[in-house]
C-alpha cells in the first residue's frame, strides 16, 4: 500500500465517520439514555446507560405490540419468500428453456412489474372482493406480487447457467417436468435462491408503504409500522423512540454481516448486463 | 436387446428442414457411428432417435415396437451426453441409481444395481465423491455407467469423448469397444471425428446436410466412398479432390486420389511439382507439393524419407486406388 | 400433433394467477376507476374531472412537479456521487472493505427508521446537525420547517441512504473493466484525468445505464421517506405524487387518488422507459 492509499483511506474513513456512522451511533448513544436526559438528544455520552430498561419498556408499550409486530413481520416475510422462491425459480426456469414468443411476452410483463408503480387503491378494492384486505396472508400474496418480477429475472439469469443437459439426462431417465424441476434444477439454484431471499427478506421486512395501505389495525400491526404508530406518543420519550429505531435496524445488520456476498451479488444483478 | 429402424425421418425447426428423409436399420448388437461435420443434423438424428426431439415425419422403431411418440423414458433407451450431464448435487450412487429412484425401484435394489455396474467399471472407490471431485475420465465412466444402470436395449452417445485430451480418448475408444464387446447392447454413437468412427464401428453413417451420404464398414467407406463427399471425410490426411477442367482430363467430374496412393519420385512420374511443405509426423511425411494446373496435392511417404522445401518431385497415382465421380456418384 | 414439452407453461400459473390478481388487474382498474368519483361506498363516472383537478388545484399541481425534481436530484446526486465513491473505494485504499460496508449499509435500513432519526437530527434547534453547525459557527437553517428547503433535505436524506447501492452498482461495473484498457492508455501518456474521462466514464456504462434507470423509479415512486419526514408539509411544499395519493385516499377521495396513481404510472413510462431504450441503444453503439 502506497502512502497515498494509507492517507486517502484515512480522509475518507474520518468523513465516513461523520456522515456515516455518527448517524447511528447517535441511535445508540441516545437509546440508553433517560427520558429526561433524551429530551435534548444530542452526543453527549448517557451518565447512565439505561439500554435493557429501555429496551423493556419499548417492548411492553401498547401491550407487547412489538412482540406482535416481531411476529406478523417474521410470518408475511417467512411466507412471501416460500412462495415466491418456488414460484418465481418455475417461471424462470421455463423463461430460460423455451424462448418462445410468448415466453418473451411474459418476461416483457415482468419487466414491466419493476417499473410500474402498484395501483393502490384500486389493489385495496381487489383484496376486499376476495376477503383479504387487512389479512396477513393477503399481505403475503402482496408481497409475492410485488417481489415476482425482481426474483424472476434473477432465477432466469442464473438457470441459463445450468446446462440443459442434466434437465435432458433427467428426461432420460424418466423424470417428470416436475421431477426434473424439484429434483435437479432447484438443488441447483441454491446460490440464487439464497441472495433471493436474503435481498427480498431485507425489502419486505423493512417495507413500511404497503402494509400502511394493505393491512391497517393494530392486530396487524409490522415492525416499521411500530416506530411510525408510536412516534407521537414518543414525543416526551425520545429515548425509547430511538430504541424503537434501534431494535428495527439490528436485523438488516445482522443479515448484512452474515450474507455480504448475496446481498452484493442480488443487488448489483443488473449491473453488468443492463 | 433391439434393432433400430428409421423410416422416411424428417425433422424442420420452422421453415430449416434439419434431417431431410433418413431410412436406416441399426442392427441388434451393433456399434453403429453417425459421422459428419458440425451442422449435418448427426445430433439432432441421434435426439430424435432419444425422443429429446420431436419428430416432423417419419417413424421410428427400435426393438420392434413404433416409439415415434413414446417419452424418452419409454424407449428403452440410454443417453451419454458430450458434457456427461452429470448432476452436480448428487454423488456418483446417486447419479447412478437417479433413474432407479424415479421409476420407484427399492433403496437396497438400487444400491445392488449400482454395485453391479461400478464393479464392472471400478468405479466402487468413486461412488460417495460428488461429480466436482472426480477427473475428467472418471466423470465420463460415471456417465457411461449411469447409463448402464439403465439396462436399456440401445445405448446412445453423443461425442461422449470430445472433452477428453488426446491420450485419455484413445483409451477410452479402446475402453467402450471392450464394453460393447461384454454387453452386446447396440450403440449408436454420434460423432466429428472420422478416426473415432473408423477405429470403433461396426456401420458408420456419414451424414451431410441432413442426408445419409454413405452406410458401410470403417473399410467399406475408405475403399469404396460413394460420394465425393465421403471420399472427402474419410481418411486423414484427406484424399486430393480435383474439379472441372483438371477432372475432366481424368474422365469425370470429380476425380480423387489419396495422398498414400501417390508414389512420389525424383526423376519420374504423371505431374510434376515443387515442394511448399513438408509436415514430418515421424512415422510418416506428409508433402504440400505445388502441381501446376492441379493447384496444391498431398502426399504421403515414409518417414525417414525427407525432401528439402522447395525441391522438384514427380507424383504417380496409383492406377488401382483411384477414383472418379461423375454427378455426385462413383463412376465406374 | 405437438409432443408434451418438458417445460410446461402451467409453471407459470401460480406466480400468474398472484401476479396478475393482485398487480395487473388493480393497474387495469386503476384507468376506470382514475375517471370516477369513487369514495368507500360508490363509483360514479366523472369523466377527466379527477385530472383536471390534478392540473388546476395549485397544492396537486406542486406534488408532481415535486415529483420530478425529486427524482431529477436524487438520481443525478446518486449517479455522480456513486461513480466517484466508487472509482476511490477501488482504488486499492487504507480501510477499503470497511468503507464499502459503511457506505452501502444505509440502503439495508428502514427507510422509516432513517427518515425519523434524520426528522430529529434537523430540528431546527435541538438537531443534532443545527447544533454542530453553531458550534462552527454557522447558523443551520430550519431543514424540514423552512418550505423551500424541506423537499431538498429529503432529497438529501433520500441521496444519504441509497447513495450506497450505486456506489456497489458502479463497483461491480468497474470491476469488469480489463485493467489493459488503463495500462494501454498509461502508455500512451494519459493523465489520471484522462483516464477518467476517456476510459472509466465511457466503460462503466451499463452500470450508468443501471443508477440512472433505479435511481428515477425510485425517486419517482418515493413515499415512505417523504412521510416519515415531513409528510409532505410545511404546508404541501414537500408534496410528492406518493404522498398525494395517500392523503386522498385517507381524505376518501379514491378516485382522485387513483387518478394520482395513473399520473405517476405514466410518468414514469413517458420518463424511464424512453430513456432506458435510449441508454440501452447508446450501449450497442458504443
Amino acid at each position: 500500500m502506497t502512502r497515498r492509499q494509507l492517507l486517502t483511506g484515512l480522509a475518507s474513513l474520518a468523513v465516513a465517520t461523520v456522515v456515516f456512522i455518527l448517524p447511528f451511533l447517535f441511535v445508540l448513544i441516545n437509546a440508553a439514555k433517560t427520558p429526561a436526559e433524551a429530551s435534548q438528544p444530542s452526543f453527549a455520552w448517557p451518565s447512565e446507560w439505561h439500554l435493557w430498561s429501555n429496551l423493556v419498556e419499548v417492548v411492553q408499550v401498547r401491550d407487547y405490540a412489538l412482540l406482535l409486530a416481531y411476529f406478523n413481520s417474521i410470518v408475511i416475510t417467512v411466507g412471501a419468500m416460500t412462495l415466491l422462491v418456488i414460484f418465481a425459480a418455475m417461471v424462470g426456469y421455463v423463461l430460460q428453456r423455451r424462448p418462445t414468443r410468448f415466453s418473451k411476452f411474459v418476461e416483457f410483463t415482468a419487466l414491466a412489474g419493476l417499473m410500474i408503480p402498484p395501483a393502490v387503491v384500486p389493489t385495496i378494492w381487489v383484496l376486499q372482493q376476495v376477503n383479504l384486505f387487512k389479512t396477513i396472508h393477503g399481505m403475503i400474496l402482496i408481497q409475492v406480487a410485488y417481489g415476482l418480477s425482481f426474483c424472476i429475472l434473477l432465477f432466469r439469469a442464473f438457470i441459463s447457467s445450468i446446462p440443459r443437459d442434466l434437465d435432458e439426462a433427467a428426461i432420460v431417465d424418466g423424470a417428470t417436468p416436475l421431477q426434473v424441476f424439484f429434483r435437479v434444477i432447484l438443488p441447483l439454484l441454491k446460490p440464487v435462491t439464497l441472495t433471493v431471499i436474503v435481498v427480498q427478506s431485507i425489502t419486505i421486512f423493512n417495507d413500511f408503504t404497503h402494509p400502511l395501505y394493505y393491512l391497517p389495525g393494530a392486530e396487524n400491526i409490522t415492525v416499521q409500522l411500530t416506530l411510525y404508530n408510536f412516534q407521537s406518543q414518543f414525543t416526551s420519550q425520545l429515548n425509547l423512540l430511538f430504541m424503537n429505531i434501534l431494535l428495527i435496524t439490528i436485523p438488516p445488520l445482522l443479515v448484512f454481516v452474515f450474507f455480504n456476498r448475496q446481498i452484493v451479488a442480488g443487488m448489483t444483478s443488473g449491473a453488468v448486463k443492463g | 436387446m433391439a434393432r433400430v429402424a428409421l423410416n422416411a425421418l424428417r425433422k424442420s425447426f420452422g421453415a430449416v428442414e434439419v434431417i431431410k428423409g433418413v431410412d436406416l436399420d441399426v442392427e441388434d448388437g451393433e456399434f453403429c457411428v453417425f459421422v459428419g461435420p458440425s451442422g449435418c443434423g448427426k445430433s439432432t438424428l441421434l435426439r430424435m432417435i432419444s425422443g429429446l426431439e420431436e419428430v416432423t415425419s417419419g417413424t421410428i422403431e427400435i426393438g420392434g415396437a413404433d416409439v415415434t411418440r413414446a417419452e424418452p423414458s419409454k424407449r428403452g433407451i440410454a443417453m451419454v451426453f458430450q458434457s456427461y450431464a452429470l448432476y452436480p448435487h448428487l454423488t456418483v450412487r446417486e447419479n447412478m441409481g437417479f433413474g432407479l429412484s424415479l421409476a420407484r425401484m427399492p433403496k437396497d435394489q438400487i444400491a445392488a444395481e449400482v454395485d453391479k455396474v461400478a464393479a464392472i467399471l471400478q468405479l466402487e472407490p468413486l461412488l460417495d465423491r460428488k461429480p466436482k471431485a472426480l477427473s475428467g475420465g472418471q466423470r465420463q465412466r460415471v456417465a457411461i455407467g449411469r447409463a448402464i444402470v439403465r439396462d436399456p436395449g440401445v445405448f446412445l452417445f453423443d461425442e461422449p469423448l470430445s472433452n477428453l485430451d488426446a491420450a485419455l480418448r484413445s483409451q477410452m475408444r479402446l475402453e467402450l469397444t471392450d464394453l460393447h464387446a461384454r454387453l452386446g447392447a447396440t450403440m449408436i454413437y454420434v460423432t466429428h471425428d472420422q478416426v473415432e468412427a473408423m477405429t470403433m464401428a461396426d456401420k458408420i453413417v456419414v451424414l451431410n446436410a441432413g442426408r445419409i451420404e454413405q452406410v458401410g464398414t470403417p473399410m467399406d467407406l475408405y475403399e469404396r466412398p460413394a460420394t465425393p463427399f465421403v471420399a472427402g471425410f474419410i481418411g486423414s490426411p484427406k484424399m486430393n479432390l480435383f474439379e472441372g477442367e483438371v477432372a475432366r482430363r481424368m474422365g469425370a467430374s470429380v476425380y480423387g486420389i489419396r495422398p498414400e496412393h501417390l508414389k512420389v519420385s525424383d526423376d519420374d512420374g504423371t505431374w510434376q511439382g515443387t515442394v511448399r511443405h513438408v509436415e514430418r509426423l515421424g512415422a510418416d511425411t506428409i508433402l504440400h507439393v505445388e502441381v501446376p494446373d492441379l493447384g496444391p496435392v498431398l502426399a504421403r511417404i515414409e518417414g525417414h524419407r525427407t525432401y528439402a522445401h522447395g525441391a522438384r518431385v514427380y507424383l504417380t497415382p496409383d492406377p488401382e486406388r483411384e477414383f472418379r465421380y461423375q454427378d455426385g456418384a462413383a463412376a465406374s | 400433433m405437438r409432443a408434451k414439452s418438458p417445460y410446461p407453461y402451467w409453471f407459470f400459473l401460480p406466480a400468474a394467477v398472484i401476479f396478475v390478481g393482485l398487480f395487473l388487474v388493480p393497474t387495469v382498474a386503476s384507468f376506470y376507476f382514475s375517471l370516477t368519483y369513487w369514495d368507500p361506498f360508490e363509483a360514479r363516472f366523472a369523466g377527466w374531472d379527477n385530472y383536471v383537478q390534478f392540473f388546476s388545484e395549485p397544492f396537486l399541481v406542486r406534488g408532481t412537479l415535486n415529483t420530478l425534481m425529486f427524482a431529477f436530484v436524487t438520481s443525478l446526486l446518486k449517479t455522480v456521487l456513486g461513480l466517484l465513491l466508487a472509482v476511490l473505494l477501488t482504488s486499492g485504499m487504507f480501510a477499503q472493505g470497511f468503507l464499502r460496508s459503511v457506505v452501502f449499509f444505509p440502503v439495508l435500513v428502514s427507510t422509516i427508521g432513517v427518515g425519523i432519526l434524520f426528522q430529529e437530527l434537523m430540528h431546527p434547534t435541538q438537531g443534532a446537525i443545527n447544533v454542530g453547525l453553531e458550534a462552527i459557527g454557522i447558523d443551520g437553517p430550519g431543514w424540514l420547517t423552512n418550505p423551500s428547503l424541506a423537499l431538498f433535505s429529503v432529497a438529501l436524506v433520500d441521496v444519504w441512504r441509497g447513495v450506497g447501492l450505486a456506489t456497489l452498482i458502479y463497483i461491480a461495473g468497474l470491476s469488469t473493466i480489463a485493467p489493459d484498457y488503463y495500462e494501454a492508455a498509461r502508455i500512451d501518456g494519459a493523465t489520471r484525468w484522462q483516464l477518467f474521462w476517456r476510459v472509466t466514464v465511457p466503460l462503466v456504462r451499463p452500470a450508468t445505464t443501471t443508477v440512472v434507470i433505479l435511481s428515477l423509479i425510485g425517486g419517482l415512486r418515493l413515499f415512505d421517506l417523504v412521510w416519515a419526514m415531513t409528510r409532505g408539509g410545511p404546508g404541501f411544499s414537500s408534496d410528492v405524487l406518493a404522498s398525494v395519493i395517500y392523503k386522498q385516499y385517507q381524505a376518501g377521495f379514491w378516485g382522485l387518488s387513483t387518478a394520482g396513481n395513473v399520473i405517476l404510472f405514466l410518468l414514469i413510462a413517458l420518463i424511464v422507459a424512453p430513456l432506458a431504450w435510449w441508454l440501452n441503444r447508446k450501449e450497442l453503439d458504443a
